[in-house]
């Protein structure tokens, strides 16, 4: 469905986008993960046409991506990062207006604007205003926009950015359902439990790079062991540190703002014991304590030393 | 196909935002009853402003009931309303019922030392400058007749055979005979109709509010940006061109609703006659409407925000209008504020308003029709370079 080959993208002397390459299978839902700034909606700007690369190819259904724009755009549906509506008229009339520029004609637009209200749980507020509506019934409307021409492939750019907990759920028991019938998805977000929950295969992009990329359990295996002991503590002493990457199990340690500290584990050992000791002959007090489990914030921070809402 | 779509979304959109309805339609009615009303005295063909003038004479004798004859006669435009008393005159000058009082003494016009008194309200003192020189031309001719006919009078009757009785007679025949004789001594101007106040700021209104579309359409764009349906609209099979094709005929759209809602108001509200060729009127504002539709791109392509459109656009509407006579009357401008004025848009549309008002060959709505035409295509082919490079 979507090749990415070696794709590149620069502003100036600024290489934004640095050699990135993956695949997406028809019928998938693939996630783009990674910290703000890390290049993702760039990428999306790039797949979707609106920006050209300047390097490398991108193909959708086997068509180049910029020779073929018209007909890729045809295929592609975009829930872009902010609500792109237009807030004096209504959720109908939104609809029916992105779905005629999708080339759907007066009365096919109108039906299929009804169904997608019906798809988003908003069918009772179709003539109000989008001004009117909350964050979390903006969302489903520019949800809905994008499926109004019923795309092969959707790509959604952050999504829930900003809504109440109930409309994060519809939503993404919207796209659950919508790949379950065969739509591609690609989901794009710094929420990696939202990632966990929707896709199958998954990629880490980081400062425009391709830092991991494969299926739920292929990146669980490489956490290894995998668990995250996470400290906080009083007086910390660069002594301390090189102490704790001695100890037996641990791979890295990595130094957080607020004297906080993460020691990645390597396996199932139980080193807390050791650690407490360790403390404890340093005069080092520890505040908190925390054992977390491997999942892909751990794989984050293990592999860049940073936080996905950094 | 699609450009028309966002055209009308756009004009729809345009018509949702109580602030451009207040704006672009309501406004634009109020300032033509505004303006058309505070200056109907200074339009109109020129004639002397419509005075009401309040008369008090006590007692009354020939003269000033001929004065006050005269004063109310059908070509002065002077309405004379007789007050009962001086206190009552003074009540009418202070109540402002009438513009200008005259308090004319008992021996008025006989007796030298009894003179009138004119007594201006604020803002009225050239009707009563005027009113003082009809006055005492009135005076002094009828002095000039009174002396020269005693004077006659009596070098005739010492030379004449007949009695004083019958010289007098002969005389007032005489000279009613050449009063009642009607001379022209100045030749009327050539009749040519001028437009009324009312017709003038409408025409004037009209041409300026639909300069404002210039602005809106700029910001509509810029708001498009901001809001990322810009982006999104890119992301869907439609054209650059398309868009911009849309947004042009977007501002066309909503500009000829405006022009179309004000020209009814003011023709049925307002009473203003727009002239006997409705097809003249429409011919002019379509090749205005065009030239304002590239303005509005003009503002889109060289301001980078709404703000800035804004600023840009309110800045450049007031200069064009105050330049182009939609403030003030063109006719009261030096000559090479006029020249200049030759360069703005509106000033072409509003003098080919008010010449189809008063009725004009198809001919002369040619170089206007070109000239609006150019400065659109011109607009057009400039802002469409550069925002074909922005959005793209």
């Amino acid at each position: 469905m979507l090749t990415l080959s070696n794709v590149k993208k620069g502003f100036g002397a600024h290489e934004i986008i640095k050699g990135i390459s993956f695949q997406v299978e028809k019928g998938e839902s693939f996630g783009l993960l990674g910290p703000n700034g890390a290049g993702k909606s760039t990428l999306i700007s790039m797949i979707c046409g609106l920006l050209p690369y300047g390097a490398g190819e991108i193909l959708i259904n086997g068509k180049l991506v910029g020779r073929h724009l018209k007909e890729t755009k045809q295929i592609i549906g975009v829930v872009p990062q902010d609500i792109a509506l237009y807030p004096t008229m209504s959720a109908l009339d939104n609809l029916i207006f992105w779905g005629r520029m999708y080339g759907l004609s007066g009365n096919t637009a109108k039906t299929r604007a009804k169904e997608v209200l019906e798809e988003v749980g908003l069918t009772e507020r179709a003539k109000g205003r989008i001004e009117t509506f909350s964050g979390g019934m903006k969302r489903r409307i520019n949800i809905g926009a994008a499926l109004m021409h019923e795309p092969q492939l959707l790509i959604m750019d952050e999504p829930t950015v900003g809504i109440d907990p109930q409309s994060r759920n519809h939503i993404l028991e919207t796209v659950k359902t919508l790949n379950e019938q065969g739509m591609t998805v690609i989901y794009t977000s710094h929420y990696m439990e939202e990632v966990e929950y929707l896709c199958k295969r998954i990629a880490i992009i980081d400062d425009g790079k391709l830092i991991v990329s494969g299926t739920q359990r292929d990146l669980s295996n490489r956490l290894a062991g995998g668990r995250v002991l996470k400290l906080t503590v009083d007086s910390l002493r660069p002594s301390f540190i090189e102490q704790l990457k001695q100890l037996n199990g641990v791979e890295k340690v990595i130094v957080q703002p607020a004297e906080e500290i993460d020691v990645h584990l390597q396996s199932e050992m139980e080193i807390v014991s050791d650690v407490i000791l360790l403390a404890s002959r340093s005069g080092i007090a520890i505040h908190n304590m925390q054992l977390k489990e491997a999942n892909l914030e751990t794989l984050f921070l293990q592999l860049t030393g940073r936080s996905l809402r950094e | 196909m699609k450009s028309l779509l966002i055209a009308v979304k756009d004009a729809k959109t345009h018509l949702k935002d109580r602030k451009a309805i207040l704006m672009m339609i309501l406004m634009p009615i109020l300032l033509t009853v505004i303006l058309g009303s505070a200056l109907k005295g200074m339009m109109g063909g020129g004639r002397m402003p419509e005075t009401i003038l309040g008369v008090y004479t006590p007692e009354g004798n020939a003269m000033t009931a001929s004065i006050v004859q005269t004063l109310g006669d059908d070509a002065l435009v002077i309405t004379v309303e007789q007050a009962k008393s001086e206190k009552q005159l003074m009540e009418w000058i202070e109540d402002r019922e009438v513009h200008i009082g005259l308090l004319l003494p008992d021996g008025w016009g006989i007796d030298a030392k009894e003179r009138a008194v004119i007594l201006p309200v604020s803002g009225q003192e050239t009707g009563a400058a005027i009113i003082r020189q009809l006055i005492e031309t009135y005076a002094q001719m009828s002095h000039a007749i009174t002396n020269s006919t005693i004077s006659i009078m009596t070098e005739a009757a010492v030379l004449s055979s007949k009695d004083r009785t019958a010289i007098q007679s002969e005389l007032a025949a005489s000279l009613e005979k050449v009063v009642n004789e009607q001379r022209n001594y100045v030749n009327e101007p050539p009749e040519e109709e001028s437009v009324s106040s009312m017709q003038y700021y409408a025409a004037a209104m009209a041409a300026m509010f639909l300069l404002f579309n210039a602005m809106a359409g700029g910001k509509s764009f810029h708001q498009e940006r901001r809001s990322e349906t810009l982006s999104r609209l890119l992301m869907t099979p439609t054209t650059v061109h398309s868009v911009l094709a849309g947004k042009f005929i977007g501002t066309i759209l909503f500009a000829w609703i405006q022009f179309l809602i004000f020209m009814v108001a003011t023709r049925f509200l307002l009473n203003v006659d727009w002239g006997s060729s409705i097809m003249q009127i429409l011919f002019i504002t379509f090749f205005y409407i065009f030239s304002v539709a590239g303005l509005a791109m003009v503002v889109a392509a060289f301001t980078s925000n709404e703000k800035m459109a804004d600023v840009v656009g309110t800045m450049g509407v007031q200069v064009l209008a105050l330049l182009g006579g939609s403030m003030l009357p063109l006719s009261l401008f030096p000559e090479i504020m006029r020249k200049m004025a030759m360069a703005t848009p509106n000033s072409w549309a509003l003098t080919s308003f008010t010449s189809i008002m008063t009725g004009t060959p198809w001919s002369t709505l040619w170089l206007p029709a070109m000239v609006l035409f150019g400065i659109g295509v011109t607009s057009i082919f400039i802002s469409s370079l550069r925002l074909r490079r922005r959005i793209a």
